[in-house]
């Protein structure tokens, strides 16, 4: 063999071995977990639990680009030889999907003691922490601002409002909530109603607080942590948690939710994170951090901003209904906004 | 027989990589439970009136960006490739940056520049930005952002097929009239497979294409498909929801079939040796210069602009390069893994197709460009259903899949860039070596891939950038905790500072053109010690 031929070979073998360096997964002591979070919230809580806990922490996080959608497809599609051992959801409705799916599998984490029912799968397929709440985020300089959903359909917003598609994300989610609770017939007429006054549609809750906040519309239904995000910035908005009047129907409250996935590769080390994201330790920094999460946990205290679950009134649903009627209402909500 | 065995080697990775996942992804909407059924489709499109509609949309949007990509493209291919207008290469360049980021993140650049405190709203008075905002949210928005990310691949299509024109012909056209009548009696005409090409791959990317017109709100039909994966996880229905699109995609490739394939092999070889005729413009040289020069700051300097002023904040470059430089570091070896195998394949894909070297040419040159035009994801879970498997998960969880992604989704690049470039290799220079008794490979080897070296290096570099700005289907199959750069930017847009995902952007943009400058150099350098 030549001096040349010999090096091509040479080199080729160091790069193969470089390659597969890079390539190749590693499986001692670790924990892979697909998130749908906010990779800037959650990443922080991940690195801490590699250090406090000493397992190297693996994380696939998803895009708005794809509304979410790309772990849990990821999740489905890997449902016979699962790669995931947790899930960390933005929200139960997901979770719940995993579980009528059959991804998930049930663990009761101590570290979930004293979070409300409401928040946890019975069974014990899911359990809520650190929540949203779905607010209106207003113009600061509207006069008389509104206190509940119902001003969608009041004339004076008329074509001064916004929402996000309701066929994603946490906007479905709400929509669904009001059927579980208002019923098919009002919760029509109230849609049907909103589009008559003029709501315009945007892409996400992130897009609707962007359009408040330059003014282009004075309210719209968001997720907390876009209200918070746009005042930390400087915008001329403020939050409204909704409907806190007395018989009100309560504000939505989107918890983040943690699921087990059946058969994962590192059961024993996805329990350990699963405790460890519901600690109230955890809960406390979410509350801390930019995303102004409220705890689930009584008794973790929130920063000045964030407002104690105690101190609002809830609506009261049963997430695993929410996530049957999200299904079937997709048609009637395709209708609605125009496709 | 080696030419064969090779041949119908990469034909059968062609199969493995790009129909296998198709067809499983396919196979979900027939196969229901064990059976076969056509319920999925029964039910997707019992009303199918309510989807003329986006299809509409869809078709306009498609149509439209093809259109104004095609008629600024091509003038703009032929002012940077073929006349002496000063700074072409650099204004090449310049109007190519589009191509190396994700359309969506060109939208948001323009919602940036566009909005009431955006970098537009200091310089032009607010009754004309509200005008300008309300344009961007729909078809005019829509088109402008395609129009500006697609229209590089027409203006760098026609500069290589300038590449293939015989100066000779036009020689001989100059005997008799002036350069106006030679371009358009000989050089376009000669050029025209390339400009079709081109607006026949904007077309079908716009059709495809989800994320702007979803952040412009203007309704597509590939919304369908992402609202079957994303509401419903239901892969057979996003399979069957995407039946339509794929329908027109195969119709317009039949046509391209049907008109355009044959016109490509009348491409003479060039004499080697003779350099491209360039066009004097003469007194128009300043004009040509400030209109090409208002164009690139139209669609390319403006938002580009927006992006810079939006980085600079005192921590956002560290704290970018702090969260990013490993997925750089990624994106950087992946790419380079992408390119090189894409080149290859490639290279041995329009080789079969030029010489038709096996009977099923014309089924891998569609097959190619159909994997080229499908959504990222819908590649990405067919993947998925088709790798990860206990007997194949050690390569499912690693980021083999990444480079499986990329070989499926890009092949059509490379091999249509051969394709070009072989038309230019007289066939005689591989007859001569094969009468010398050498094998395929070695031909191959010592005469027909160093005869289009240029072509190969186009290739890999066009690779090179694909795989580095690619998204749709690497986000769905990269390994935990190995994401790419382009994924790490989508992943922290949500809620993460603009300054820090402006700054992340522009790193992703000076890391490509960095690249391509030391790669061209490296290659021009190996080109000139030939």
């Amino acid at each position: 063999m030549s001096r040349g031929r010999l090096a091509i070979v040479v080199v080729a073998v160091v790069v193969a071995l470089v390659l597969w360096r890079v390539l190749a997964p590693g499986t001692a002591n670790t924990v892979v977990v697909y998130v749908s979070h906010d990779q800037v919230f959650s990443e922080p809580i991940l690195k801490d639990f590699e250090r406090d806990v000493g397992i190297r922490v693996k994380a696939v996080y998803d895009t708005e680009e794809t509304k979410s959608a790309g772990v849990m497809n990821r999740l489905i599609a890997e449902k016979a030889n699962p790669q995931a051992d947790v899930y960390w959801a933005n929200e139960p409705i997901r979770a719940e999907v995993l579980r009528q799916q059959g991804v998930s599998a049930p663990y009761r984490s101590p570290s979930a003691e004293g979070i409300a029912e409401q928040f946890r799968n019975p069974e014990g397929y899911w359990t809520g922490f650190s929540a949203r709440a779905r607010m209106l985020i207003v113009d600061r300089g509207l006069k008389d601002k509104p206190v509940s959903i119902q001003a969608y359909t009041d004339s004076r917003f008329n074509g001064k409002t916004v929402i996000a598609n309701p066929l994603f994300g946490t906007t479905t989610a709400h929509v669904a909530a009001l059927f579980t609770l208002w019923g098919d017939y009002r919760t029509k007429a109230f849609l049907d109603a909103m589009r008559k006054n003029g709501v315009h549609i945007s892409s996400s809750n992130g897009e609707s607080a962007d359009q408040v906040a330059t003014g282009s519309f004075q309210f719209a239904l968001v997720d907390s942590d876009d209200v918070h995000n746009r005042e930390k910035q400087g915008q001329a908005v403020e939050g409204v948690y909704p409907d806190q009047e007395e018989g009100g129907l309560g504000c939505f409250i989107v918890p983040n939710a943690v699921v087990l996935i059946k058969g994962g590769p590192h059961t024993e080390a996805g329990k350990k994170l699963i405790d460890y994201l519901l600690s109230r330790e955890t809960e406390k920094k979410l509350a801390y951090s930019d995303a102004a999460q409220i705890p689930l946990h009584p008794g973790v205290e929130p920063p000045s901003g964030v407002r104690r679950l105690e101190t609002l009134k809830v609506m009261k649903v049963d997430y695993a209904v929410v996530a049957a009627k999200m299904e079937s209402i997709q048609p009637l909500l395709r209708d609605w906004v125009g496709h | 027989m080696e030419r064969r065995l090779t041949l119908l080697l990469v034909v059968f990775a062609l199969v493995i990589v790009g129909l296998l996942p198709l067809a499983a992804m396919l196979g979900k909407s027939i196969f229901v439970d064990g059976r076969l059924t056509l319920a999925v489709y029964e039910r997707l499109f019992a009303n199918p009136g309510q989807y003329w509609t986006p299809i509409g949309h869809s078709l306009t949007l498609a149509t439209f960006t093809a259109g104004c990509a095609t008629l600024l493209g091509v003038p703009l291919g032929l002012l940077l490739g073929k006349t002496d207008l000063p700074f072409r290469r650099a204004l090449a360049v310049l109007l190519s940056i589009p191509l190396l980021l994700p359309p969506y993140m060109l939208a948001v650049c323009w919602f940036n520049l566009l909005a009431s405190n955006g970098v537009l709203a200091r310089v032009i008075p607010a009754r004309a930005l509200e005008l300008l905002s309300g344009w961007l949210f729909d078809l005019p928005g829509c088109l402008w952002v395609l129009v500006s990310a697609f229209m590089p691949v027409v203006m760098i299509l026609t500069l290589v097929y300038l590449h293939a024109v015989n100066p000779r012909l036009e020689e001989a056209g100059r005997l008799i009239t002036g350069w106006p009548a030679i371009l358009h009696h000989v050089t376009l005409p000669m050029i025209l497979p390339g400009i079709l090409f081109g607006g026949i791959l904007v077309f079908l990317l716009a059709l495809g294409e989800v994320g702007v017109p979803m952040f412009l709100r203007y309704p597509v039909f590939p919304v369908e498909t992402l609202t079957q994966f994303s509401a419903f996880y239901d892969f057979g229905a996003a399979a069957a929801a995407a039946t339509p699109l794929l329908a027109v995609t195969l119709l317009v490739l039949t046509l391209e079939r049907l008109y355009l394939r044959e016109k490509t092999y009348r491409l003479r070889p060039t004499t080697p040796g003779r350099r491209m005729l360039l066009v004097p413009l003469g007194r128009w040289r300043a004009s040509a210069l400030l209109a090409v020069g208002l164009l690139a700051a139209a669609i390319v300097v403006l938002p580009l602009l927006a992006l810079i002023v939006s980085s600079l904040s005192p921590f956002a470059y560290p704290q970018a390069w702090s969260k990013a430089a490993d997925s750089l570091g990624r994106s950087l070896v992946f790419a380079t893994a992408g390119a090189t195998l894409l080149t290859v394949f490639g290279f041995f894909c329009g080789y079969l197709i030029h010489h038709r070297a096996l009977r099923l040419w014309r089924a891998v040159d569609t097959l190619t460009l159909l994997m080229f035009t499908l959504p990222g994801t819908v590649i990405g879970v067919g993947l998925i259903a088709l790798w990860n498997r206990p007997g194949t998960g050690f390569l499912y969880a690693s980021a083999a899949m990444v480079i499986l992604a990329y070989l499926a989704q890009y092949t059509a690049l490379t091999s249509r860039i051969t394709l070009a470039t072989l038309a230019n290799v007289p066939q005689s220079l591989e007859e001569a070596a094969q009468m010398t008794g050498a094998p395929w490979l070695a031909r191959m080897g010592h005469v027909v891939v160093p005869a289009a070296l240029p072509g190969v290096m186009a290739a890999w570099l066009i690779g090179f950038i694909f795989c580095l700005r690619d998204l749709g289907a690497s986000m769905l199959v990269y390994p935990a905790g190995q994401d790419t750069l382009p994924v790490r930017i989508y992943t922290l847009m949500a809620n993460g500072a603009p300054s820090l995902i402006s700054a992340l952007c522009v790193i992703l943009v000076a890391v490509t053109l960095i690249s391509l400058a030391i790669l061209s150099s490296l290659f021009r350098a190996m080109g000139s010690h030939r």
